[in-house]
């Protein structure tokens, strides 16, 4: 059985891959798949904070592409789901410690350990971390915020997905892509400081498999270690949930992409 | 902090991608050459003057001896390009780079890719390049003698076309049915028709021709060029933004106007 592989990746740094990559990991075992999330942002190494394992890290990524440590000692199993193991980035080295033989050695044993999903965390850039890291991919997260550099570069990485990767070589038919509009502000865009889904969707040619709400709760969550998706009551958290299940399959309608209504009590009295 | 620098390595050794253009001998004649390539040059001078070029000697059926190779350097140098290498070829091509002192350079992918018309040319070499269209369009050889008889017809774009990638016609004009987006180019050496949003730079006319057309359903072009006479948007024209318009050269005067 081979695992699918899903790169979450973006160009622009901070638009939010590394919560994405969590929360659509976290996601994806809820369903109850077997999933991998691997940080490819070697020498910048966030994952493992974003998922509250972080004193948990042992061996790393880097160990296990160069035969220091096999994957059953490097992965780390979430404390929240025994179905779902994160792979850290080594915080000591730089991406050139990565190799594409050593990397598909890697994602070869997890297919062969059974599991269903392995998410890579891209670092930003496009160059050889990112290009590791989307190489092998079967499908791509493009995360872009509703402004026009993220949108430019989300453009440069949709063109890079097309022609750079293992299956565009191969001609294995193209990469699932998968448009994420992050940090979306419904009122923002009403004044128009922000660009709208729609802007978004016309500028690059494909349509968005979620919007996820800039929220508060964001931050909150990955300052403790939890990614947002378990957060029920943000519509962050429902948003990413709506997200997973439109990646695996399921048709959902968009939400929270309107100014939010105000109540009748709001109305009367203001709020 | 200087004690410091001094322990770093002197320098960096990296691999990047360049675009050079490729002349490719189809007979030995020095001095056919040289008038050939100088009407290139003259035809395109921003193009190709003094344009790193490549020359690439498999397509003879013999490879020339050291003298009527010498020659042919010297021609495309008095022609007003710069020879840096030779394309690789069989190891009687290396023996005889090793012998002239010049390196042995990859042929381009795109030489290797199928003549279908989708093909993606390597991303743009340097996105800092000038706005002027002068950053080696062509990764195919610009030796090919045009269409002789036979019409090519155009070539087709059907995909969108994404910010840094390369999109060449040669000999030809382009059809673009998707959009063209910010900081993505499309050349061709004929006309380019493009039926969805050109929001990237359009060049027609690669060679010099000057009689070669740009037409557009949607205009938000960075910048239009028509045998290296172009023009740069940085504000679009009111009155032509996301409009269908048609731009030709007059003249020396590059002409927009709404179709």
């Amino acid at each position: 059985m081979t695992a699918e592989i899903i790169v979450v990746t973006s160009g622009k740094g901070g638009v939010g891959k590394t919560t994405t990559s969590a929360s659509l990991a976290t996601g994806l075992a809820i369903a109850g798949k077997k999933v991998a999330v691997i940080d490819f942002d070697v020498g910048l190494r966030n994952l493992d904070l974003i998922m509250g394992c972080e004193r948990r890290v042992v061996y790393d990524f880097v160990n296990v592409v160069h035969g220091e440590a096999t994957l059953k000692q490097a992965l780390i199993k979430d404390k929240r789901h025994e179905n779902l193991y994160v792979l850290a980035a080594s915080q000591t080295r730089d991406k050139d410690a990565l190799t594409q033989e050593g990397v598909e050695k890697v994602l070869d044993g997890m297919s062969e350990d059974g599991f269903d999903y392995v998410v890579c965390d891209s670092p930003a850039g496009i160059e050889k971390g990112a290009h590791l890291a989307m190489y092998f991919a079967d499908h791509a997260v493009v995360v872009v915020n509703p402004e026009v550099s993220s949108v430019r570069d989300s453009d440069r990485i949709l063109g890079l997905l097309a022609s750079k990767t293992r299956r565009a070589e191969r001609g294995d038919g193209a990469i699932k892509q998968h448009l994420l509009l992050t940090r979306y502000n419904p009122a923002r865009v009403a004044n128009g400081d922000m660009l709208s889904v729609k802007d978004v969707e016309e500028i690059l040619g494909i349509d968005v498999v979620g919007v996820i709400p800039e929220s508060e709760q964001v931050l909150a969550a990955s300052n403790s270690g939890v990614p947002v998706i378990l957060d029920a009551e943000s519509p962050a958290g429902q948003a990413y949930s709506d997200t997973v299940a439109r990646i695996l399959g399921e048709e959902r309608p968009l939400r929270f992409t309107d100014v939010a209504k105000k109540g009748f009590f709001q109305r009367v009295f203001g709020g | 902090m200087n004690a410091k620098m001094d322990t770093t390595d002197a320098c960096d050794l990296r691999f990047g991608q360049v675009g050079i253009a490729c002349v490719r001998v189809r007979r030995v004649d020095a001095a056919a050459l040289c008038d050939e390539l100088e009407r290139r040059v003259r035809a395109a001078p921003q193009l190709f003057s003094r344009a790193a070029v490549v020359l690439d000697l498999s397509h003879l059926l013999d490879l020339p001896d050291d003298g009527a190779v010498d020659a042919l350097l010297e021609a495309v140098r008095s022609a007003g390009m710069l020879p840096v290498g030779l394309a690789y070829g069989t190891s009687a091509t290396e023996a005889l780079a090793q012998r002239m002192g010049l390196p042995l350079i990859a042929k381009f992918r795109a030489a290797y890719e199928p003549a279908d018309g989708g093909s993606i040319a390597p991303p743009a070499p340097a996105p800092a390049a000038p706005p002027a269209p002068r950053a080696a369009p062509a990764p195919e050889p610009i030796l090919s003698a045009p269409a002789s008889g036979q019409p090519l017809g155009a070539q087709r774009q059907d995909s969108p076309v994404r910010s840094g990638q390369q999109i060449y016609a040669r000999d030809r004009d382009l059809v673009v049915t998707g959009a063209i987006a910010n900081g993505a180019e499309v050349i061709a050496d004929g006309s380019i028709h493009v039926y969805g949003s050109l929001r990237g730079r359009a060049m027609a006319g690669a060679q010099g021709d000057l009689k070669a057309r740009i037409f557009v359903s949607d205009f938000r072009a960075e910048l239009v060029a028509i045998a290296g006479h172009y023009r740069v948007f940085e504000q679009i024209p009111k009155d032509l933004e996301g409009q269908s318009v048609q731009c030709w050269l007059d003249g020396e005067k590059l002409l927009i106007a709404k179709l």
